[in-house]
């Protein structure tokens, strides 16, 4: 089957890119005094490590796709 | 029917990953300043499959994990891992090895990363080492991030490299190898003061061994290459001083899976330190183009063949609940509910498998953490 553009990992990557990027353009750039919110550990995208991390085991030894939010972290024998 | 995977050169990945590689890991910084305070957490988590009528495997973990900041401009973090499955096997057409239909297994795994802070972001470099009875798993990272001068911009850069040894219960004597790169390129970056948002590209391309060695009749290509699309967004709202945290990944990858997960949480905040977070995950894929369904009779085609439903098309959908509460200044207790549903007829692209049965699991993760 042929996939159509948006089906392209590299394809979609630049498109979102491109609209991450322009969110410079939003309106003005947050000032570090501004921040308070976005330091909160629910804005960061770590969350809680421990049960990320735990639960992406869970998903990768149960699913065919796996991976995207980093690298590293190795592999077991339960996939 | 069963389709001949095709020949993908995937080049422009490839190229990608290349260039990554080649870029200087010295320059790269993470948007994050040093931590000022260390962390302690423990959780245990408790896993429950089961299919109509039956409970197939139970998985029982512990996991404790240190975070230490080191002269201001340096931290250490390590993880232990200890689990224990125990069960029978899934219940599908998989034709299974006598001998292999229960299981009892034990796991340790330990990760070890050391993070340097700049000015302008953080460089981390990390190792995990895994062990079961019949597998071992050693990977090596190395991630840095580089932010621009507002710090409303950062670029991340990573590889890794893991190396995998199988060796068999059923059969002792036989030793097989899996080699795995990957990389990930990214960008995260500040829209408003209550919008931060995050686009990963990934990679992975890896050589050896993909066959499970309980499956009869299990016969995978020798190489598997892999790409994924990440994106997350977090929302603040300003009204109920809640969180939004919205995901979703595409991947696909060269046995023919493309599958696409959709993820939604919201944290909050409620009186007398509790905190509330409610969540949502939607998952779909294809099957792998060498998955033989459960209708095919006998003889089965030539490999690669695989009757492993991991591999077939279906969708799953994860609802969960999570509540946690600062305890005392420094502590903070949490636990979660999650229960999950796979069908074989909620593959949005459908081509489920209606022979298979439907698989359900629940996980639970009970957990407390100190800063020091």
């Amino acid at each position: 089957m042929k996939k159509n553009v948006l089906q392209k990992p590299v394809h979609v990557f630049l498109l979102l890119l491109m609209l991450v990027l322009s969110g410079c353009s939003i309106g003005p750039a947050v000032q570090p005094w501004e921040k308070e919110t976005l330091a909160r550990p629910e804005m960061t995208f770590e969350g809680d490590p421990l049960d990320n991390k735990y639960t992406e085991h869970i998903y990768s030894s149960k699913e065919g796709a796996s991976g995207g939010s980093g690298v590293g972290g190795g592999g077991c024998g339960c996939n | 029917m069963i389709s001949v995977p095709s020949k993908k050169t995937h080049v422009i990945g490839a190229a990608l990953f290349a260039a990554a590689m080649a870029l200087p890991f010295s320059h790269s910084a993470f948007a994050e300043a040093a931590p000022e305070k260390g962390i302690v957490a423990f959780k245990y988590i408790n896993y429950e499959d089961s299919q109509p009528d039956q409970d197939r495997i139970s998985v029982n973990a512990y996991t404790v994990s240190v975070m230490a900041p080191i002269a201001g401009k340096w931290s250490i973090s390590t993880t232990y891992t200890n689990d224990s499955v125990s069960g029978a096997s899934p219940e599908t057409h998989t034709d299974l090895h006598s001998g292999a239909s229960k299981i009892k297994e034990h796991r340790q795994a330990v990760d070890l990363s050391v993070t340097r802070y700049f000015s302008k972001g953080s460089l981390t470099a990390g190792t995990s080492y895994s062990e079961e009875n019949d597998y071992i798993s050693r990977s090596y990272s190395l991630q840095g991030s580089l932010s621009t001068e507002d710090k409303n911009t950062t670029f991340t850069l990573g590889g890794s490299y893991t190396t995998d040894t199988i060796n068999p219960s059923i059969s002792e004597s036989e030793y097989f190898d899996k080699r795995t790169v990957s990389g990930l390129i990214g960008v995260t970056q500040v829209l408003t003061k209550e919008d931060i948002v995050q686009v990963n590209l990934g990679y992975a391309k890896g050589r050896g061994y993909f066959n499970d060695p309980y499956k009869r009749y299990d016969d995978r290509p020798d190489n598997r290459e892999s790409k994924t699309v990440m994106t997350r967004w977090n929302h603040h709202f300003d009204g109920t001083d809640g969180t939004s945290r919205l995901s979703y990944r595409y991947y696909t990858d060269s046995f023919g899976i493309d599958a696409h997960t959709l993820a939604l949480e919201y944290v909050q905040p409620l009186p007398n330190d509790w905190t509330v977070t409610p969540s949502v995950r939607f998952y779909s894929q294809t099957s792998a183009d060498f998955y033989l369904p459960s209708d095919l009779v006998f003889p089965y085609p030539l490999p690669p063949r695989t009757m492993d439903q991991r591999l077939s098309a279906f969708g799953a959908l994860t609802v969960g609940i999570k509540v946690s509460k600062r305890i005392a200044k420094d502590w903070l207790v949490d636990a979660k509910f999650e229960n999950y549903e796979q069908r074989a007829g909620w593959s949005i692209t459908g081509g489920g498998d209606k022979g298979l049965e439907d698989f359900s699991a629940r996980f639970i993760q009970l957990g407390i953490s100190r800063e020091f």
